[in-house]
């Protein structure tokens, strides 16, 4: 996962996450790539389309 | 190095920090944490309570964090009808304030700090894991790792929630059960009255609703919620539109930008577990019609930090003591909570036009009062359709 350089870490996307695989910290954004099914749930939800797939 | 609690709860907002003060207040030793390094930032939230809420809880307003106090409410439908309604026309039992969110956090934390908790800034839940006395929860404060051992978690953490989850809660939220929300803090808005907030509907939120809170002077939370199933577009591309096309915010500029999730799917049905409760945010503690989540987060606050304090003096940590916070929570929100969600339903089927016709009834109408349960007794009473779909909740 992507996360670009406006990510404010609002956490919305960890909320969504249904393998709960995100962690909001203060400045960053820790995925746990290995389990990800590719849902891509937290790219829909983000307010500002901070996310994106590393195709 | 490790640390030893009765209570550690994690995080401090309104619902964490009230939670501490009540746990510590009747007894119990609390450890209160948080990821930020300064509590109440980033704000994430338009700042809106009501008067009675905070009476209710018993918090004397203060001029150190109160922004503006509101006499008025003013809806617009999407052709620009505006119903209007002020203390000189109507009864506004749920007239409010706009908070100063990074102060009023702040302010909250001190208080709970005030009833002797003890606070971290800066350190992060990483993990937990039960133990044969309760909980251990491993944390991070800048460099150090360290693990905090505990008879009882309260998980304040926020929509974003991970601590329900590893107790083994369902706390992950379906994106049409997460408002998503983005908002300026705006200065040379130009409100036709600056003592009322004003409610934006239509197509220009899908899902949801946009608002412009005043904060005093030409200053004013601009900001909206979407539901993100709803529209191809971000919530930010949506304020970008909502702030261009807003004849209130044609000379505005910003001064900040504040986004993030609203829980609006009504609250969770399971906040608690052997050794653990959620409230606040993490436990959806949020009015599903409005999205306001001060007040009730407060209020779960409040019941898991007497209901938490009370199972450790009894040396009772489980699922079934700890149910007694559960059902105070329901009692005082789930009621009204589901009458909200089937509201929020019915109107997030109408299409502009009948926004439009239902802004136009309302604009002959007499209040007697004005209230979320009155404008909806209203509604029922001006739309056909609404009583058919609504007319038995109210």
């Amino acid at each position: 996962m992507k996360v670009n350089e406006w990510c404010m870490y609002c956490g919305e996307c960890a909320g969504v996450c249904p393998r709960s695989l995100i962690e909001v910290r203060e400045s960053c954004l820790i995925f746990n790539e290995n389990e990800c099914k590719d849902c891509r749930i937290c790219i829909q939800v983000c307010p500002v389309q901070a996310l994106s797939k590393e195709e | 190095m490790s640390i030893e609690t009765d209570i550690l709860v994690i995080g401090a907002g309104p619902a964490g920090s009230s939670a501490a003060k009540h746990a510590a207040l009747n007894g119990a030793k609390v450890l209160m944490i948080d990821k930020k390094s300064e509590i109440g930032t980033p704000k994430r939230c338009a700042e809106g309570v009501s008067k009675e809420g905070l009476k209710t809880l018993g918090i004397e307003p203060s001029s150190r964090w109160i922004a503006k106090e509101l006499t008025g409410v003013k809806f617009i439908s999407p052709n620009g009808t505006s119903v209007w309604l002020n203390e000189e026309r109507v009864k506004l039992p749920e007239a409010g304030y706009i908070l100063e969110r990074k102060i009023f956090d702040k302010h909250m934390a001190m208080n709970a700090a005030r009833a002797g908790v003890e606070i971290m800034v800066k350190t992060i839940a990483t993990g937990l894991k039960r133990s044969e006395e309760g909980i251990i929860v491993s944390a991070e404060c800048m460099d150090q790792s360290f693990d905090i051992h505990t008879k009882i978690v309260i998980a304040a953490d926020g929509p974003e929630s991970r601590v329900g989850r590893w107790a083994g809660l369902k706390t992950t939220l379906k994106p049409k059960d997460m408002e998503s929300c983005a908002q300026f803090e705006m200065a040379r808005v130009e409100m036709d009255d600056p003592n009322s907030i004003e409610f934006y509907f239509g197509s220009v939120a899908p899902g949801g609703y946009a608002w412009i809170f005043p904060k005093g002077d030409d200053i004013a939370n601009v900001g909206l919620g979407i539901i993100t199933t709803k529209t191809d577009k971000t919530a930010y591309e949506h304020l970008l539109e909502f702030v261009s096309n807003c004849p209130s915010t044609q000379n505005a500029q910003p001064v900040e930008l504040n986004i993030g999730g609203d829980p609006v799917g009504g609250m969770l049905k399971k906040l608690v577990t052997d050794n653990l409760v959620i409230v606040g945010d993490a436990a959806s503690q949020v009015s599903p019609l409005t999205g306001g989540g001060i007040i009730s987060a407060m209020k779960g606050g409040v019941f898991a930090g007497e209901v938490t304090a009370a199972a450790i003096e009894e040396g009772n940590y489980s699922q079934k003591r700890l149910q007694e916070y559960q059902d105070k929570c329901e009692v005082e929100m789930v009621k009204t909570f589901k009458k909200e969600l089937k509201v929020k339903n019915y109107l997030l089927n109408l299409s502009d036009e009948e926004l439009d016709s239902i802004a136009d009834a309302f604009k002959n109408t007499e209040f007697e009062r004005i209230s979320t349960k009155e404008i909806i007794k209203v509604l029922v009473k001006v739309s056909p359709k609404a009583l058919l779909k609504l007319g038995k909740l109210f």
